[in-house]
């Protein structure tokens, strides 16, 4: 091609692309689960659940929500990623 | 595909074929024109809004810490919920309409990526300069000049960034006490982890990882072509028109040299944020934003062609015939995204602003007074929506005699306050047989015509 000298050929490694998904999408999952449960439950509200004497405030509640939230959508999408990419691939199974 | 990359790393390097990121040549013309001005007013926006006040608040704000959000002259509570749902819907669904009809007009034009890329690519250009001096300046040595134009850059970046993560965390927290909070480092521990994540989320997105983020991280880049049929609008170049390609000289003819239209200046190329060659067809990494058709008029400008051998157009057009734009797909998205709208605003004009709700006391059941009545609990939840503060009156029916006590004549309610209130209902023990079903009404006293009813049942001992 005459013209490969005037394009970026910046590539994500297939690591990086897998990662950048992951965060991504488990933050978009993430912040539509902490929105929807938060409209339905009062964080202060819920404290008083476990402990009465737990006072930690909306703020804290809602933050604490939405990171209870990524680590469970991370944890999930990190994981079918990986087993995505790491399955056994039947076209390379040539073994007999 | 990795063969294919391999290969393509393999190939002995031309100039800047290893060439570590995209160096989007800048142009002008009418659709950088129009970008341009999609940046400066949906950043204006987002910028601006958190400031504007109304009745005397800030405008737009969702009070989180409140649980409150206020829009305009309109607050919404978390009961309101559906209407946010609702509109995002709406949202996906004009989103789908419009790729129908126009292709990828919110890449090129109104996704956040795109808009925050063109700024940060702006404070690139003041602090680094064009695009050669960009690619000069990141070969050569350290020098006290890059180290300048570099620190430049950073700065302005970073400032842009902070500033972006602050206004975020306006639309959250009253945007004026938060800036004071802020420059006085008195902020609250999340409201400062908020602006710098987000801060952080923009510098990283907008600096560094562009056009990455359309390829790899977007799903709305992989499933818009489920949205697209040949009567899509999109950026195509005109292979009949253009082929074969080369260069010429200006003065000659291209049909005596067998010649298309491209004269092979890769200019389409050069100014491509994401790095595509257009020239090979539609590609799912291209972003509509129409940079390569700016970059070829200006060349057909130059040579005396007609214009629009890069251009936007349909498959149908393209293949010579007619585009049809009123088809089966656009009807049906615009008649769901009419009746959706047509939906959201019959629920908001008719949305009473009063919530009642009556809870029966799940722990007893009944009570048998000494002087022959039956007593239940209840609890009365009154929510008054509306900004001015309301009296109602509380009143029962379903069994005969029943009475109330533990209720105020009148119930005053303060603005958008919320009102819990237990009482007792007791009715004679002759009149009462086992499960019975009441009806609680709420009357505003202001409007005599706004009435809420809340069924519930009382209960009393079963008649054996």
């Amino acid at each position: 091609m005459s013209n490969e000298e005037y394009r970026g050929r910046q590539q994500w490694s297939r690591n990086w692309q897998a990662v950048g998904t992951v965060v991504w999408i488990s933050f978009l999952s993430a912040a539509i689960g902490t929105m929807v449960f938060f409209a339905m439950f009062d964080p202060v509200d819920l404290t008083s659940i476990f402990d009465d004497d737990l006072d930690i405030g909306r703020d804290a509640g809602y933050a604490a929500g939405f990171f209870f939230f990524w680590v469970l959508t991370l944890f999930c999408s990190a994981l079918t990623a990986w087993l995505i990419r790491t399955a056994p691939n039947p076209d390379n199974k040539r073994r007999s | 595909m990795n063969s294919e990359v391999d290969s393509a790393r393999a190939q002995p390097a031309p100039m800047y074929a290893s060439a570590e990121k995209i160096y989007p040549r800048e142009i002008q013309g009418r659709y950088d024109s129009l970008r341009k001005l999609a940046t400066v007013v949906l950043l204006g926006l987002f910028y601006g809004l958190p400031w504007l006040l109304w009745d005397g608040r800030q405008a737009i704000l969702f009070d989180l810490p409140a649980r409150k959000f206020y829009l305009l002259g309109l607050t919404l509570w978390p009961q309101d919920f559906p209407y946010l749902a609702m509109l995002l819907i709406i949202a996906a669904f004009s989103l789908f309409f419009f790729t129908a009809l126009a292709g990828r007009l919110w890449c090129g034009f109104a996704c956040p990526q795109t808009v925050w890329t063109e700024a940060f690519i702006w404070m690139e250009q003041v602090a680094e300069g064009t695009r050669s001096q960009r690619m000069k300046l990141d070969k050569a040595p350290w020098s006290f000049e890059k180290l300048r134009r570099k620190f430049l850059k950073q700065m302005l970046w970073i400032t842009f960034a902070v500033w972006t993560g602050f206004t975020f965390v306006g639309y959250f927290t009253p945007v004026r006490e938060l800036g004071v909070e802020l420059v006085t480092f008195s902020a609250g521990g999340w409201a400062t982890f908020w602006t710098l994540f987000y801060g952080f989320a923009t510098y990283g997105n907008a600096g560094y990882m562009r056009e990455q983020v359309c390829k790899y991280m977007c799903p709305y880049a992989r499933f818009q072509s489920a949205m697209f049929d040949k009567d899509t609008l999109i950026i195509s170049y005109d292979e009949r028109r253009g082929e074969p390609r080369g260069s010429r000289k200006r003065s000659t003819d291209p049909k005596a040299l067998g010649l298309g239209d491209c004269i092979d200046c890769t200019m389409c190329v050069q100014v491509c944020p994401t790095g595509i060659d257009i020239r090979d067809g539609l590609q799912y990494e291209c972003i509509a934003c129409a940079a390569c058709i700016d970059a070829c008029d200006a060349v057909m400008d130059k040579m005396n062609y007609p214009r629009g051998l890069v251009r936007y157009t349909t498959q149908h057009a393209l293949d010579g015939y007619t585009t049809k734009l009123l088809r089966p797909r656009v009807f049906v998205y615009a008649t769901l995204l009419l009746l959706l709208v047509a939906g959201l605003v019959t629920s908001m004009a008719t949305r009473t602003p009063i919530i009642l709700d009556v809870i029966r006391d799940r722990n007893s059941l009944y009570r048998e007074l000494p002087n022959g009545m039956i007593e239940n609990i209840y609890t009365i939840k009154l929510i008054n929506q509306r900004n001015d503060a309301r009296n109602f009156a509380l009143s029962v029916a379903g069994v005969p005699g029943i009475v109330l006590d533990g209720v105020p004549e009148i119930i005053g309610v303060e603005g958008g306050g919320v009102l819990s209130l237990p009482f007792r209902a007791r009715a004679r023990r002759d009149d009462v047989h086992g499960i019975i079903n009441i009806v609680f009404t709420v009357r505003d006293l202001g409007e005599t015509d706004v009435l809420l009813h809340e069924d519930s049942r009382f209960l009393g001992p079963t008649p054996r």
